[in-house]
Order: C-alpha cells, then structure tokens, then sequence
C-alpha cells in the first residue's frame, strides 16, 4: 500500500489547513461550518464555555432554589423583611460577603488558597487609616492606595509559593499571623477617623441600591466574564484543573498562582475599603471573621476545594443563601451563641450535597460511555 | 500452584482481559509478556487483588481465593514488587518490612525497636541488602528499595512473588544480584512471576513464559522449546505484521532541529542529534535512559546544563513549554496522559483548545471566539478519529485510545512542527494503536511534521521510524537506519546490540 490518501483530502491535512486559517495574521477568516461528514464531531452551537466556570448549572441550580425558598419564608414570616431597609442591609452585607468570597475563590481556583484575606483587609484597613486620619490624605489617593497595598500583600503571598515552592497553607497561615501582629502592632487597636465624604460610597444609595451592591455586581460580572470568555481565566481554571498539564500545556503555571494571589489581595483590601467607608472609620478589627465566610460562601456557591471550577453567580447565590440563614437565625430569636454551629453545619451540607451531585453525574457518564 | 481461570475484566471501552487461563508452578520462574495493553499488568493487578475481575477465578493450590483487597492477597501469601508500589519513604527499611509484625515489648504496645531491627536485618542479609536496617527508605537506590521489597515478601512468608518490570531501572550488576537473589528463591520452592520487556532476561533467567496478546492468552511454553523470534511472532501476532504503513521516507529535507551535545546531571550525556522535515525519528531505550529526559529538555521543562538547541538553524532559547509552544512550535504528547497531559474533568473542547485560545482571541473584548474554538476542537477531533459523544464530554470518561488521540489532538490544534510523542500506544487497545500509528505516520508524510517518536515497544518504534536513536544510560548508544526495509528481526538484533555493548562502559559512572 503506497500512498492511499492524497494530501489534498486527507483529515488531518484538512484539520490543519482550517488552523493555519486561524492563525492571527488572518483574523477575519473564519473556519468553515464543520459537519455533514459520518462519524465526524459537530461544533455544537451550545452555550457552553468554560468548562469550569458555568453561569447557570446543574451546581447553581440547587443554590438558586435555595435562595428562593429562604427568601420566600422569610418575605412570608417577618412583616419587616421586604422593608426598603432591611433590604437596604441585607443586600449591602451580602454584596461584602461575595467580595470577601471572591478573595479566596481566586486561589481555590488555582488549586491553592489564602488563609490571609481577612489579615490583609485588616492590613488594608490601618494603611487606609494611616493614610486618611495621620497623612491627612484624600479619599482619592488614600483608598486605591489601600487597595494597592493588598495587591502588594497578594503578590507576595503568591512570590513566595511559586518561588520557594511551598504549599500555599503554610505561607498563608504564616503571612495571616505577620499581617495579624503588624497591625495591632501599628494601630495599637484603636481606629482611625476618617472624613465624612469617605462613607459617601459605603452608606449610599443609587436609585435604592447600595453602592456597595453594585460595585460588587460590577466586580462579578468582570470576574464571571474573565473565568468564562478569556485566555487569562480559562488559563486559571487550566491551572486548578491539572498543575502538570496546564504547564506542558505552555501555561506559565507561576505566572497564574501569582496572578490569582494579587487578585485575592486586591478583592480582600476592596471589601476593607468599602468597608470602613460603611462604617465611617478605619477600624482595625475588620477582617477577624473573614476567614471563615470566604470559605464558606466560596463553597456554598460550588468553587471546587481543589481547583478547576468557580461559580460567580454562584458565589452570588451562596453569599445570600449565607445572609439569609442568618437574618432567619435573628428572626426567628434563635440563641447567637449558637449561631455558629449552624452555620458550620451548612458548610459540611454544601460540600456532602455537592459530593453526591459528583458521584451522580460520574455514575451517568459512565453508563453513557459504555 | 497459583491458577487464573477464564478471568476476565473490561474497562470503559476496553477489554481488558478475555477469559485469560494462567498456571503458574512453585519453584518455577514463569515470565509473562506481552505488548503494552496486553493485559500484564491487569492480570497482576487482579492476582494481587488491587483489581477484581468480573468473571473467572485465582485458585492457590486448590482452594479458590476471593479477594476484596490487597491485604487478602497478602495474607494469601502473594506478594508484589514492583516501582509504584508504596513504601514510606520516611520510615527506615526494618519498619518497611516489618509494617504488619511489629514486635511490642509484652502487650504494652510499645515497639521493641532493637528486636525490630535485629529480625529485619535477617531478611536483608537474606536477599544481600547490606546497609543498617535504620536507614530511611527514601536514601535507598531504586536497586535498593526492590530488594527491600523483596525481603518484606520474604518475612511475609511470600509463596508467590510478582515482579513487576524489575530491572527497569537497574545497572546490569544490581540485576545479576537479583537474578541471583530470584534462582535461590525458586530453590526454596517460591512461585515467581516476571514481567518484563526484556528478552536477554527472559530467556537467561525464566523457566516458562507465557504470552498475552490483546487481553487474551496467545500462549504458553517452556523456554528451551521457543526461540526469540517465535516468541515475538507470538507477542504480535502474524496480521499486525504484515501491514505496511506506506512507504519510507524521502529524499533528505530540510534540518528542523538539531541537538549539540545536551548535557543535565543524571538525566542527559552529550546528546547529539538532528531531526528533517517529515521525519519521525525514534528514541529507543529503556525507562529512564534518557529519552524522555532529552524531551524534558528540549521543550524547556528541563534545564539544560551544557550543549544547545537549534530550531531552523538558529539557536533557541527555551526556558519553559509556552516559549517552545509559542515561540519555536514545538510540541510534547506526555507518556502519563492522565497525570500530565489532560485534564480529565474538563470537556473534550476545552482539552483540544488549550493551545489554541491565544489565537482565537477577539480583539476589542478579549474574550476566546466561541463559535472558533468549538469548530477547532471539531476539526481535531475529526483528524484524530476521536470517538465521543460530544464536545462536552468530559475527558475522563473517554477511553484509553481516545485519551491519547485527545492528547495528540491538542498539539494538532497547538499546530506544531515539530511533536515529540512519548509512549503513544502505552494502555491503548490494538485497533486504537493501529489507528494511532496511521495518524503519526500521516502527519510526517502528509503534512511535512517532523516527529521524534519516543517508545519501549520494538514493533512500534520499527515499524514507525525513519532512524532510531537507541539511548542508554543518558547517552545515545547507537542509531539504527532504515529499520522499515529491513527484516524485523535484523532490526532488533541491531538495537539490542547497541542496549548490550555499552554495558560495559557505563559501570564506571555513578
């Protein structure tokens, strides 16, 4: 047999035609419809994108229900739940809680995490305060400053993973303690004042809706739009997905974790901003109970513990399926001091019901594949 | 006497093993070969129960076994060596081999760590492991860590003892040592089992062997009444033979790359060589001679401590895969698909992609053009006759053949020039293989690739190359030209003389 397939018709020669049409120095070609042809795959025209950052999906479906369902009971329960202010407060603490989620969703993403959040917002926070109350700087230059800062916090976080190699746990653990020391150390406790301007962003209002609220729409919007439509997101969920492969893949797998850990610092020190800006001073404290709500929320709303896929509208949905129970707890006189139990025993909830969703899907597949 | 009967056991998409009968006597050294996706190291995953079959029976002497776990077959008295297998690599050998009998000072459960060591010394100097049974596990050399292996089987009261490829990583003397070490035990009356690649092995060494061939027994003789060439015509199998490919390679063409003397500690020893255009040229050798080390090089996943690379004549700077991918067009299909070279719980599309996305970036919003990149993954998958039931199917789910063609289907889409293919065939079916190897030969006569094709399976890297790099010991032992003309069997005498002669040669060095 000599030569059966002429070059002209052959599939891989096709195939890599079709490629080099692709190639950027003809970005207004694009390739044939494929199809027609036995046995050949077909380009669905789904909706589908990003493997690991759906919008809407099997994950998001329960958490969209749940939501519902709280909401509901508790518009039916409490004659003030649907009062414009409780609404007000929900809405501005809920938009918090994603923010503060996002911080650790980054690194979940990449297969590592940030135990730092809340030290770096708290971090955040005296810089801002230093900034505004010693400095005597305005709004403008002092709050992106914060943020900067954070970014910096992040960076280096993610600096020292990817160049010493070692385990995003313990440097986060250790640089949560750093940050934690610093900035008792500096503000020795006491909070900052800051100028009544500065608490325009976090008390008011557009047309009814917290500023807070919807800045942090805008954020996941940005964020949703990265993860599912972009090089750079995808190459995160890449980098979560398989570490090995992402990188034979020509990823630059450190240029990721580094990415994603600045991120996580700048979402961290975004939520301190807004959130003194809120409380109309730079208090120091701020960040002691993030740790636990950006993991909570985060996985409430189906951010994979090890990596590969996100949810931001998801995290949306966990982030008020979070406040909600709370709000509940309130209204319904539950004792606070047990508050914490409860909602501990939701996390453990969200990871077994996502768990069995898993084992489900893969119990589908295989039979489809048989 | 240990007995398979009519076992059998199917993965996704693969049949694994087909009614597969096997006896196995005691004080007999009994080699099972094969080619890779025979079946080999199915039937010794299910012998030691880490697998159950789903039909057929392990019977030892008589009395059938019914294994749930791996502790069952060990306390059945079958024992495993084999490089995957774990130890704990921060215990010392005397806890490695003494795990599941600790010696306690009376019922107080604390260990007697003198006694501990004193018994597990006994084992050691059994098999000629001469070090102090303190030592920690992962200080030993892999020769090392077998034997210790060897004498955890032997304080186990092993009766029958797996190797699974067990000189794969030795010098020839740590291998005479435990050809030795397996003559003694077959004296003793062990049954032993060898799996290897090796011929010279099972020939100097095995008493029987027995051959599978696509997941079914092809057949079983004593070694004095088979010679190598029939044992290999039985391994293949006469049909897969006789097809013919198409053609050899041209007339010389234009160099894409060449090596000059690559040189990392422990891994590469000047290692010089050049690749044409169209070209496939086979990297020959067994594990960790180097091979896949030299591919680790060159596409930057591996430093490089003296030599350098051209690609296209000029000297190539590759620090990392995204400059060899992007910058030289140079590609790499891993051997462990699985580990490293997909990502199993993302779509067929998202897969196929990967490499593709910085071209199919819109240029206002930034964003990856869906419909593009839907129809890239189609394509490839086409041109690789991926068979799936969309391009939402999770990579996961797809079976072995497919899985490697979805690894060649990236690099396609990364539209390289220049691929190296490491193992392409390793856990993959005989009809996926056939499939594979026409996709290779394809893309170097068709499409003017240029191919270094890295692989331990003879038939495959003969059938496939236009040259062959025979690598041994980090350096390139020999190359071997115009292997698809010539007789099979001349062929591989030539490799196997260039695996032999330098043995010698390499006994100096560390």
């Amino acid at each position: 047999m000599n030569d059966a397939h002429p070059t002209d018709s052959h599939p891989v020669s096709d195939a890599l035609a079709a490629a080099e049409r692709l190639r950027p120095s003809h970005p207004e070609t694009a390739p044939p419809a494929a199809g027609g042809r036995p046995g050949q795959v077909r380009a669905e025209p789904s909706a589908e994108e990003g493997a690991g950052a759906d919008w809407v999906s099997g994950r998001t479906v329960g958490l969209i229900i749940s939501t519902g369902v709280l909401f509901a009971v508790l518009a039916v329960q409490s004659p003030t739940f649907l009062s414009a202010y409780t609404m007000f407060v929900v809405s501005r603490q809920v938009a918090f809680y994603v923010l503060i989620a996002l911080a650790q969703a980054v690194c979940l993403v990449v297969g590592g995490m940030n135990l730092s959040v809340g030290a770096i917002g708290s971090m955040a926070t005296v810089v801002l305060g230093l900034l505004l109350d010693r400095a005597g700087l305005p709004s403008w230059i002092a709050a992106p400053a914060a943020v900067g800062f954070g970014c910096l916090a992040g960076l280096l976080n993610g600096a020292i993973i990817v160049g010493l190699r070692i385990d995003s746990f313990i440097v986060t653990i250790s640089m949560m303690f750093i940050y934690m020391g610093l900035r008792s150390g500096i503000s020795g406790g006491a909070p900052y004042r800051v100028p009544d301007t500065f608490t325009r962003v976090g008390q008011g209002t557009f047309l009814g809706i917290p500023y807070v609220f919807v800045i942090m729409l805008a954020v996941l919007l940005l964020v949703s739009y990265m993860f599912r439509n972009t090089v750079f997101g995808r190459r995160l969920l890449a980098t979560g997905g398989n570490l090995d492969a992402a990188r034979l893949s020509g990823i630059s797998t450190d240029r990721m974790i580094l990415s994603a850990n600045a991120m996580s610092g700048f979402f961290a020190a975004l939520a301190a901003v807004l959130w003194a800006s809120k409380l109309g001073s730079a208090a120091p404290e701020t960040g002691d109970d993030w740790l636990i709500v950006s993991f909570a929320v985060a996985i409430i709303g189906g951010t994979a513990l090890n990596g590969g896929a996100v949810s931001a509208f998801g995290i949306l949905m966990g982030a008020s399926i979070y406040m909600l129970i709370q709000h509940g707890l309130i209204e319904v006189k539950a004792n606070p001091y047990y508050a914490r139990s409860f909602l501990g025993a939701l996390i453990l909830m969200a990871i077994v019901v996502d768990r069995l969703r898993e084992v489900y899907a893969a119990r589908m597949e295989d039979r489809g594949a048989r | 006497m240990l007995e398979l009967r009519s076992i059998s056991k199917r993965f996704p998409g693969v049949q694994a093993l087909q009614d597969v009968s096997l006896q196995f006597s005691p004080g007999e050294i009994h080699a099972v070969v094969g080619e890779n996706g025979a079946g080999k190291s199915t039937a010794m995953k299910i012998i030691t129960g880490i697998l159950r079959p789903d039909a057929g029976q392990i019977v030892l002497d008589g009395t059938p076994l019914e294994f749930r776990s791996y502790r069952d077959s060990l306390r059945a008295g079958i024992d495993i060596v084999s490089q995957e297998l774990q130890v704990l690599p921060r215990a010392s050998v005397a806890e490695n081999i003494m795990l599941d009998k600790m010696i306690t000072r009376g019922r107080s459960g604390i260990i007697d760590w003198g006694r501990v060591n004193r018994v597990a010394q006994t084992y050691m100097d059994m098999v000629g492991l001469r070090l102090p049974a303190s030592r920690p596990v992962h200080r030993l050399s892999a020769a090392q860590k077998q034997l210790a292996q060897i004498a955890k089987a032997l304080a186990a009261r092993a009766r029958v003892l797996l190797l699974d490829e067990p000189t794969s990583s030795l010098t020839e003397f740590e291998a005479r040592n435990l050809f030795a070490i397996l003559r003694e035990l077959r004296a003793q009356g062990v049954t032993i089992l060898f799996v290897s690649h090796k011929f010279e092995e099972v020939f100097g060494l095995c008493d029987r062997v027995s051959v599978l061939r696509d997941g079914r027994v092809a057949g079983g003789v004593a070694i004095g009444d088979i010679t190598p060439p029939a044992l290999i015509a039985m391994m293949i199998g006469r049909e897969y033979l006789e097809e013919r490919l198409g053609a050899p390679s041209v007339a010389p063409a234009r160099e894409v790359l060449r090596a000059e003397h690559l040189a990392r500690r422990g891994k590469a020893r000047d290692v010089s060589f050049s690749l044409a255009e169209g070209e496939i040229l086979g990297f020959y050798g067994l594990v960790g001679a180097g091979r896949t080390e030299v591919a680790r090089i060159l596409i930057g996943e591996e430093k490089l401590d003296r030599g350098r690379i051209l690609v296209g004549g000029r000297p190539a700077r590759i620090r990392r895969v995204a400059d060899s991918l992007y910058r030289y067009r140079l590609g790499y299909v891993t051997e462990n698909r699985k580990e490293e070279g997909l990502f199993l719980d993302s779509s067929v599309k998202t897969n196929i992609a990967i490499t593709a996305w910085p071209r199919l970036v819109a240029k206002m919003t930034r964003h990856i053009r869906g419909a593009e990149e839907r129809a890239v993954a189609a394509r490839m998958a086409h041109a690789t006759d991926l068979r799936c039931t969309g391009l939402r199917q999770k990579a996961r789910t797809l079976s072995g053949g497919n899985q490697q063609k979805l690894s060649i289907a990236k690099w396609l889409a990364a539209d390289c020039d220049i691929l190296i293919i490491d193992e392409p065939s390793v856990g993959v079916d005989v009809g996926a293989k056939a499939q594979i190897h026409r996709l290779i030969w394809d893309l170097a006569r068709h499409d003017r690739k240029s191919i270094i094709l890295i692989s331990s399976d003879m038939p495959e890297i003969i059938r496939l190359s236009d040259r062959i790099l025979v690598f041994r010991a980090g350096r390139i032992a020999g190359e071997v030209r115009g292997a698809a003309e010539r007789p099979y069997g001349e062929v591989s005498a030539e490799i196997g003389s260039f695996l032999g002669q330098t043995a010698a040669a390499d006994e100096p060095n560390p």
